[in-house]
């Protein structure tokens, strides 16, 4: 079982999240690093919390985490990424530490949430305007995408469609195109599993 | 393992119900029992999917009730949709996400005719248009509340510093006269006051006199900028036009804090909004607030016994009257003395008693010979 460090309920928030993350960085058990990564990232959706997060360094330790073997714990931190990342001073953060190739990586999980998470972070980092960052309009990650937006789940074809709207030129994308028909396999598509009915 | 459909209305793995955790560490427990689960804006929709509706043709009494939350734009009922035996399954789009978040966070688990409702998100069934404003509206929310809260966050940094400089301002504020004081605390109040909360300056303005108003209306909307721009406040404190060496002895004995009563004012009228302030702070910054405007008001209404401590309301002074006749005159002032006396000895024993002395202080006072 995790540990239980004695928190003061009149703390508040700072201390709460601080206590989060020193059981995350101690804990040895799968279960309350899971735990733990999932509250913070539900956190990162609130506005306000933004502060204490990057004080905190969360934002690392969201990327970090990104390199974990567990599905679960990628799964959560790309989560968390994606919800804080709107935020400029996130933003900044996250492409200064060299986010960006560690989240494309992600685009090769086979959890969809994952997938998903990771496709709705790079169209957050990219700059506003018609600019994009080169990485993100590289052609494996364009490549990607198009074979996204032929997959069965409605979710990744919509966001994959975005993508490739909005955040490519159809200069890049014709350019994907063409080269996908003689490129071999490139990622493969996600798999999102269902319980099996009664 | 593929999934049993990618079609819309089969069943997905983000639809069930994961089990409810139950080796959380006890100072991370929540009011109610959750599962681990992170929701991220790819994951909430307009549309909600509601499973667990008992089958008894209560589809309209359903929407009526989610209807509180928020407008529905439509509903209706996913028949292929795998369900329990009795049960049914409906799909509810709201008007936007908010309503929808707060329909599923009230309505989840919530008893319905004898069942009991799930209810999820269920964004498969978007637009890519949908998606697409999903996204977009998303993103600009968290640009404008993380720029509101920037400001706010300038304005808490001034309140900490005001607390650290409190025995400087002291200091200033028995060096200073009169008038000279009152324009510097207009100055700093003006010059380190939140933009986004104008009344702020406009708060100590109406304290004073007009001839502060022209001059320094003019250096509070740079002197704004400037804060908003670098926090820099050396340079809002330059804009300043008026007395050079009141400003600079401002700027060596202050530095970056604000000290005035306006900028106290602008604060705690929006306490509420932003700011955990312990119930002793609250009681020391009243007192502090209440001795300020009584130094304020004995400067303004030179007040010979500045050292009195006032509890109670400021009574009126009794009149001297001259009766013509010197023996009349005498009683009189004996009279007047006694008065004195016995008011100002009121306050001394009652500190812990307060209330007596508001009490015995009017009585006392009423008494005529």
């Amino acid at each position: 079982m995790a540990q239980k460090p004695k928190v003061d309920p009149h703390v508040g928030r700072l201390g709460y999240l601080q206590a989060l993350v020193t059981e995350f960085q101690e804990t040895q058990s799968q279960d309350a690093k899971e735990q733990v990564l999932a509250n913070l990232a539900n956190f990162a959706y609130d506005p306000s919390n933004y502060e204490y997060l990057r004080q905190l360094q969360v934002l690392d330790l969201f990327l970090d985490s990104l390199s974990e073997e567990n599905e679960t714990l990628v799964e959560f931190a790309i989560g968390g990424l994606c919800n804080l990342c709107p935020d400029r001073a996130n933003k900044e953060h996250i492409l200064h530490a060299g986010g960006v190739p560690l989240i494309i990586n992600c685009l090769s999980s086979p959890n969809e949430e994952t997938v998903l998470s990771a496709i709705t972070t790079l169209m957050h980092l990219s700059p506003p305007g018609r600019s994009f960052l080169p990485e993100l309009t590289a052609t494996p990650v364009v490549q990607c995408m198009l074979r996204f937006s032929l997959s069965a789940s409605a979710r990744l074809r919509n966001l994959a469609q975005i993508f490739l709207e909005d955040f490519c030129s159809p200069r890049q994308v014709a350019e994907a195109r063409s080269r996908q028909a003689h490129s071999a396999l490139g990622i493969p598509l996600p798999r999102s599993v269902a319980p099996r009915q009664r | 393992m593929a999934s049993s459909g990618g079609e819309l209305g089969s069943l997905f793995d983000h639809h069930v119900q994961r089990a409810v955790c139950d080796t959380r560490a006890k100072y991370r427990e929540g009011r109610r029992p959750r599962a681990v689960k992170v929701y991220t804006i790819n994951l909430e929709s307009q549309y909600l999917l509601i499973q667990g509706v008992p089958a008894v043709g209560v589809m309209k009494e359903l929407v009526e009730r989610f209807a509180l939350y928020g407008a529905i734009e439509q509903y209706n009922a996913l028949d292929e949709y795998p369900a329990e035996d009795f049960t049914e399954v409906y799909l509810i789009k709201f008007m936007n996400l908010q309503s929808a978040r707060t329909a599923k966070r009230k309505m989840d688990e919530q008893s319905f005719f004898g069942g009991l409702l799930h209810v999820c998100y269920a964004p498969e069934f978007e637009t890519v248009e949908e998606t697409r404003k999903k996204l977009q509206m998303r993103k600009a929310y968290v640009v404008k509340t993380t720029e509101n809260k920037d400001h706010y966050v300038t304005k808490k940094k001034l309140v900490t510093e005001h607390k650290d400089t409190e025995d400087f301002r002291e200091d200033l504020h028995s060096e200073m006269s009169g008038f000279c004081k009152a324009a510097e605390a207009l100055n700093t109040s003006a010059g380190n006051s939140n933009p986004y909360l104008p009344y702020s300056c406009e708060l100590p303005l109406c304290y004073f006199s007009s001839k502060c108003m022209c001059s320094s209306r003019g250096p509070v909307d740079r002197a704004s900028d400037s804060s908003k721009d670098g926090r820099n406040h050396h340079k809002t404190m330059g804009h300043y036009n008026h007395n050079d060496s009141l400003r600079k002895t401002q700027i060596n004995s202050l530095k970056n804090s604000v000290a005035c009563p306006g900028a106290q004012k602008a604060i705690t009228s929006s306490e509420a909004v932003d700011r955990f302030m312990p119930r002793t702070t609250q009681l020391q910054e009243r007192k502090r607030r209440r001795e300020d405007d009584r130094k304020l008001g004995t400067f303004l209404q030179t007040n010979p016994s500045g050292n009195e401590i006032m509890i109670g309301p400021l009574l009126p002074d009794i009149s001297k009257v001259d009766m013509h006749d010197d023996s009349l005159n005498t009683t009189a002032n004996l009279i007047r003395h006694k008065l004195k006396e016995v008011i100002s000895s009121v306050p001394k024993p009652p500190e812990d008693k307060p209330e007596d002395v508001h009490t015995s202080h009017p009585l006392k006072q009423r008494r005529r010979i």
